[in-house]
């Protein structure tokens, strides 16, 4: 389960990106978070994620305070967490195979499960024949779905996605959303940031929308 | 083991090591070198400090303290105490008196060999080092020269502070009366070995120092180079451990070859030194250690640099 309590979060300059956001997301559920551009989404899941600080307020993650977690266990923490960043955040230099394998790695399981899983992954986003093309020689969309299958291989507890779907032609969109379905009925908790309305709709999932980083319709 | 590194997460940090290396292969290289030369330079100071320390302990055998006995002893003519009484009209007891002074002499803490010198013993060694000017010896007293006891120092005595030590107490000796020993050259050759010895140690910290510097810039360009990779692995959950141990096996890897290289500069330098070097004087660059310990000794020495200067780039440089 994942707790806000009155979660502000101000940028340096002052600009306001949370204010006073109380939340409550339950283990194995499917969240969508909407709302225009700028209104705090992407802020939210970095939060989550711990990459950023709120200013204010306290989280809680299976019930521990978040706020309260040493930095050295953070690594654990985000190894149980799959974030699908809107910038891919691939390494050019490696294969997709590499970039996939690299959520592994660093979990420390060994080459030859990794190599099961890494191609098991690729095959759902169908991008096995690009195993081993590098990152900057694929197009947009699957670069996507190679940031999709690095966050998916290690079968995460919460599965982070910052528009997930904005590089991708419809019909391949609604394959990533029917995968991130599947993934959520195995147990994983989803956490969805879109503004693809038509998306929610075809999936009629809980819907939390933010605006000038207010919650607008918290369930 | 760190949480989050498994024994996969060790060979991972091998393999990412030896593919940096071999990415990175001309960056390595030059830090290998920089290691290499530095450890050439200071194993050159130290075989030299180590050669001129063991010649300083076969000088030590040339160190000679001449003793002179008391006038009124009488000895016998080979100049060898002990020899029998009378045969050169010396009285009943004279031998057995020589034979005690040189028995106490020998008994003197530093002194590690001992040879008598009679009178006429002295007098035939000056006329042997004065052969064709014999004449300047016409009329003189056969026993004109002192007695002596020609002393060979223990090595461990042979600095200004030991040589005194011991002819102090060969002073308090009765039955001589004057000690001679060469002062000024134990005096300069002590201060040439303490200022090869410092010079050693400064030098070898400084090419440390310089080394550490080098590796660790090395090591800052390659974390600058791959700060991208380090923040997706960051989010990827990579511990501290994962992230940081690839460059310290990288920084030890370029170092362990900077060790191998050093030895074969090392026997290149030894080579071409051997034809300019004049033969009498090539003993001071001669390796005095056994090669695997000196093989040895310079990778873990590379090692240990390259280790070094990893972390220190690590630490100031890589915040995870």
């Amino acid at each position: 389960m994942i707790q806000f309590f009155h979660v502000h979060k101000n940028y340096l300059d002052g600009v306001p990106a949370l204010t006073d956001v109380t939340l409550t997301i339950e283990k194995g559920e499917f969240v969508f978070i909407t709302g225009p551009s700028g209104a705090g989404k992407s802020t939210l899941l970095n939060i989550i994620f711990g990459s950023e600080e709120p200013t204010d307020g306290h989280i809680l993650i299976e019930g521990r305070n978040y706020l309260k977690i040493p930095p050295r266990e953070l690594p654990a923490l985000r190894r149980r967490i799959g974030f699908i960043f809107q910038d891919f955040k691939l390494i050019n230099t490696k294969t997709v195979f590499e970039n996939v394998a690299l959520s592994l790695k660093v979990m420390g399981v060994g080459p030859s499960e990794a190599r099961k899983r890494v191609l098991k992954a690729l095959s759902y986003v169908r991008l096995q024949h690009r195993a081993n093309f590098k990152p900057l020689s694929l197009s947009g969309g699957e670069q996507q779905r190679v940031a999709v299958a690095r966050a998916l291989v290690k079968e995460p507890a919460i599965l982070l996605a910052d528009e997930p779907t904005g590089n991708l032609d419809p019909d391949m969109a609604i394959e990533m959303m029917e995968l991130f379905k599947e993934v959520n009925s195995r147990g994983t908790t989803v956490i969805v940031a879109t503004h693809d309305k038509g998306m929610i709709e075809k999936l009629s999932k809980r819907t939390v929308t933010l605006a000038s980083g207010r919650l607008l319709i918290p369930h | 083991m760190p949480s989050g590194f498994s024994s996969f997460s060790l060979y991972y940090a091998l393999t990412d090591a030896l593919g940096n290396l071999r990415d990175n292969l001309v960056t390595s290289l030059l830090s290998a070198l920089t290691v290499a030369f530095s450890l050439a330079i200071f194993t050159v100071f130290l075989v030299v400090f180590v050669n001129l320390n063991n010649i300083a302990a076969t000088w030590g055998e040339r160190t000679h303290v001449v003793a002179y006995v008391k006038e009124g002893i009488k000895t016998g003519p080979s100049g060898t105490a002990g020899w029998p009484s009378g045969t050169a009209g010396g009285p009943p007891g004279a031998a057995n008196w020589t034979e005690a002074l040189k028995k106490t002499v020998e008994a003197t803490p530093g002194v590690k060999d001992v040879t008598f010198i009679s009178k006429e013993g002295a007098l035939a060694a000056l006329r042997a080092e004065l052969k064709g000017h014999e004449g300047v010896l016409e009329g003189v007293a056969p026993d004109i020269l002192p007695a002596s006891f020609e002393i060979i120092l223990d090595p461990s005595y042979v600095n200004p502070d030991g040589v005194r030590s011991v002819v102090e107490r060969l002073r308090a000796i009765d039955g001589i009366f004057a000690v001679e020993y060469g002062a000024e050259w134990v005096e300069r050759f002590s201060s040439f070995m303490r200022f090869m010895e410092i010079f050693t140690f400064v030098i070898g910290a400084f090419l440390a120092a310089a080394t550490l510097f080098i590796i660790s810039n090395t090591i800052r360009l390659t974390v600058y180079a791959r700060r991208h990779e380090i923040e997706v692995m960051r989010y990827l959950g990579a511990s501290g451990a994962f992230i940081k141990v690839p460059f310290l096996v990288e920084g030890m890897a370029s170092g362990v070859m900077g060790g191998a290289l050093s030895l074969g500069i090392l026997f290149l330098g030894r080579y071409a030194a051997g034809r300019h070097i004049p033969q009498y004087f090539i003993f001071i660059i001669e390796n005095p250690f056994p090669l695997w310990k000196l093989s040895g000794g310079l990778m873990m020495a590379g090692l240990l640099l390259g280790g070094a200067g990893s972390l220190v780039s690590l630490g100031r440089f890589l915040k995870v």
